[in-house]
């Protein structure tokens, strides 16, 4: 966005300079009037009138007129050339949300906390809601929206069902179709760790890798394995359950049923047990939150948890190996603690290439599920198949 | 975990008349903390939050900061101690515009004339925080949205680098966008370590940033939860009373 052409401080550099400035404030806001944009960019409002016209030339903006304070004013907006698209990803605890055009820029994203064990019929209508409110945002209506992709803990729907163990309450449901009904939009399901994966392969630090591990640490564990950027589905999409590999054969038992998976070890109920004594009752944030700020406890669960997923995570890179592994997700985002075991768990298996070589930062290590979806959904509405409207 | 909670409330009341809105409340909130209150109407959620910054003064019982007994004697003396207040119908001016309205009443002057440079660049950062799309702060209020207006009261609760907030019904009348942007923000707070004593007639919206949520029913407590382990059933037969934490006196 930054590209200046002409020599610095020259007229046509200047222009160049605050026609980017103005196209950034007309993202930020989605529809702004002009005398607004003067005020945002503190350019002079003759200026910002020239470069609008400029830019209603080259098709970059269009405007309606409107009126503010009694007065007409021009409303000035991105000109949506082509369908957008919507990446969605409804966790354990939140709602992330990001609108995209078919360049896959996205114009803004939306983060809205959720309740523990929230209910599908509530979550699902606010998801609706807050698409056709963010769509107002960006100044488009419904009609623009060429599709909604979902990330979900875990595969929910028809072809993963029985696999869905991290959304209580949401195991049964055909969330593709629900959502679809409620937005008469097609809505497109992906897994958490696909999306992850599908962000960092796409956009992210796995670009261009042949073959890539995929981690996700958050309430729980999956992974994606990527072959040539494709996501391993595996027999009914049930590849990548990371999070149910055992650790502990004499462990409790996990939602799946079976002994002493991971997951009953970095979960974050799991984590949370462990400090309950010492620090009283915490959720995975609080955990996250005080372990980056340096408390000692909370950086040892984290550190413990990350050996735990750092031996399984080198189990199978020693199966696959991999050439690049990542990760995301709020537990890993933590960084260090959660990344030093990591790389430990590596080092200590000398058939895999240094940690130095095979792990590489996530470009996105919190929001990647939505972009993912994202991703996921573009690349339906271009090939035009598996997109329909049900309900 | 031993040093003292931020505000504690212990067997606090209140009487209007012949209404006994509270009836030995007790309440704790620790810095780094959510705690929700939640209720039916006329549960004293809101004489609560009146009381902690010092519109109402208790009948009864006594409130502690830091572990120290105080009297909080009017709400500049709540200010002075760190607290802060957005009421269910919050104090703007909807003639003035964005930044008169952050900074009404404590405006900042330099050589003895309005400084509205710096009030503009401060009000342009705590929007900034709360992830306002306010483009323009010379707006009169009367033009804004509701959640718009919302964002503008909260806002201006930052002016006093506060230690505690509390947020009465800060999400009602809000869409879900707006209200996923008060959330956040609430959860913000949070991180910045501050006490947060949110007030919420929505479950949903309590449970999802909460870390404790408090019921209070005809004045009385009756019932605390740990959001991560109670259930929405719990604490919604807590707010109608289906159980009872202790009989009524």
């Amino acid at each position: 966005m930054n590209r200046v052409v002409g020599a610095p401080g020259s007229q046509p550099s200047l222009r160049e300079a605050n026609s980017s400035r103005i196209i950034e404030a007309v993202k930020a806001y989605g529809r702004i009037t002009q005398v607004e944009l003067a005020s945002v960019t503190g350019l002079s409002p003759a200026t910002v009138s020239n470069i609008v016209r400029q830019l209603l030339d080259q098709d970059v903006v269009e405007t309606t007129a409107t009126t503010r304070s009694g007065r007409r004013a021009q409303l000035v907006a991105l000109k949506t050339s082509s369908a957008l698209a919507v990446g969605m990803h409804i966790g354990r605890r939140s709602l992330e949300l990001v609108i995209a055009d078919a360049s896959l820029d996205v114009r803004t994203v939306k983060r809205l906390p959720l309740p523990p064990d929230h209910r599908s019929d509530t979550t699902l209508d606010r998801a609706a809601l807050l698409i056709s409110d963010m769509a107002d945002d960006v100044g488009a209506s419904m009609d623009q929206i060429g599709g909604v992709g979902l990330a979900l803990p875990s595969s929910v729907g028809r072809e993963g069902r029985g696999a869905a163990f991290q959304l209580p309450g949401w195991e049964e449901l055909d969330v593709d179709q629900l959502l679809s009904a409620r937005i008469q939009r097609p809505v497109l399901v992906v897994k958490e760790a696909d999306a992850g994966a599908l962000a960092e392969s796409r956009l992210g630090s796995l670009r261009g890798a042949s073959s890539a591990l995929y981690v996700y640490a958050s309430h729980t564990t999956d992974s994606s394995y990527l072959v040539s950027g494709t996501p391993l589905a595996g027999f009914r999409g049930a590849a990548g359950a990371l999070g149910h590999v055992r650790v502990a054969s004499a462990g409790q038992i996990c939602r799946c049923g079976a002994r002493g998976c991971l997951n009953t070890v970095v979960a974050g109920e799991a984590l949370a047990e462990l400090v309950r004594l010492s620090h009283g009752p915490m959720d995975l944030r609080g955990i996250v939150k005080a372990a980056a700020d340096g408390d000692p406890g909370c950086r040892q669960v984290v550190a413990d948890a990350g050996s735990a997923i750092g031996a399984a995570v080198a189990d199978l890179a020693t199966v696959v190996a991999p050439e690049r592994i990542t990760w995301g997700g709020e537990l890993a985002a933590v960084g260090e603690p959660f990344v030093a075991a990591l790389r430990e768990s590596v080092r200590a298996r000398p058939l895999l290439p240094s940690p130095d070589e095979l792990l590489v930062d996530p470009a996105f290590p919190t929001e990647g599920c939505s972009r993912g979806a994202l991703v996921a959904i573009h690349d339906a509405i271009n090939a035009g198949v598996g997109v329909t409207v049900e309900g | 975990m031993e040093d003292a909670p931020l505000l504690t409330l212990r067997s606090v009341s209140k009487h209007f008349g012949g209404v006994q809105a509270l009836v030995d409340v007790d309440l704790e909130v620790r810095a780094g903390e959510v705690v929700a209150l939640v209720g039916d109407n006329a549960a004293g959620k809101s004489t609560v939050a009146r009381m902690i910054s010092g519109i109402y003064q208790p009948d009864g019982g006594q409130i502690y900061l830091d572990g120290r007994a105080v009297t909080i004697a009017s709400a500049q003396a709540a200010f002075a101690m760190g607290i802060a207040a957005v009421f269910q119908e919050f104090a703007l001016a909807e003639n003035l515009d964005v930044t008169s309205n952050i900074f009404l009443g404590r405006e900042l002057s330099s050589s003895g004339l309005l400084d509205v440079d710096r009030m503009d660049d401060l009000a342009r950062s705590y929007l900034a925080q709360l992830n306002a799309r306010i483009p323009d702060l010379r707006t009169p209020l009367v033009q804004l949205s509701a959640g718009q207006r919302q964002c503008v009261a909260i806002a201006r609760t930052l002016v006093s680098r506060p230690r505690l907030v509390v947020l009465d019904e800060p999400t009602a009348s809000l869409s879900v966008g707006q209200t996923a942007e008060v959330l956040s923000y609430v959860e913000s707070l949070r991180d910045m370590g501050l006490g947060v004593i949110l007030i919420s007639h929505n479950l949903n919206d309590v449970r999802a940033v909460a870390d404790r949520i408090e019921v209070l029913r005809h004045g009385r407590n009756n019932g605390s939860f740990d959001t991560a382990t109670a259930s929405y059933e719990e604490v919604l037969s807590a707010i109608t009373g289906a159980t009872r934490l202790r009989s009524h006196r």
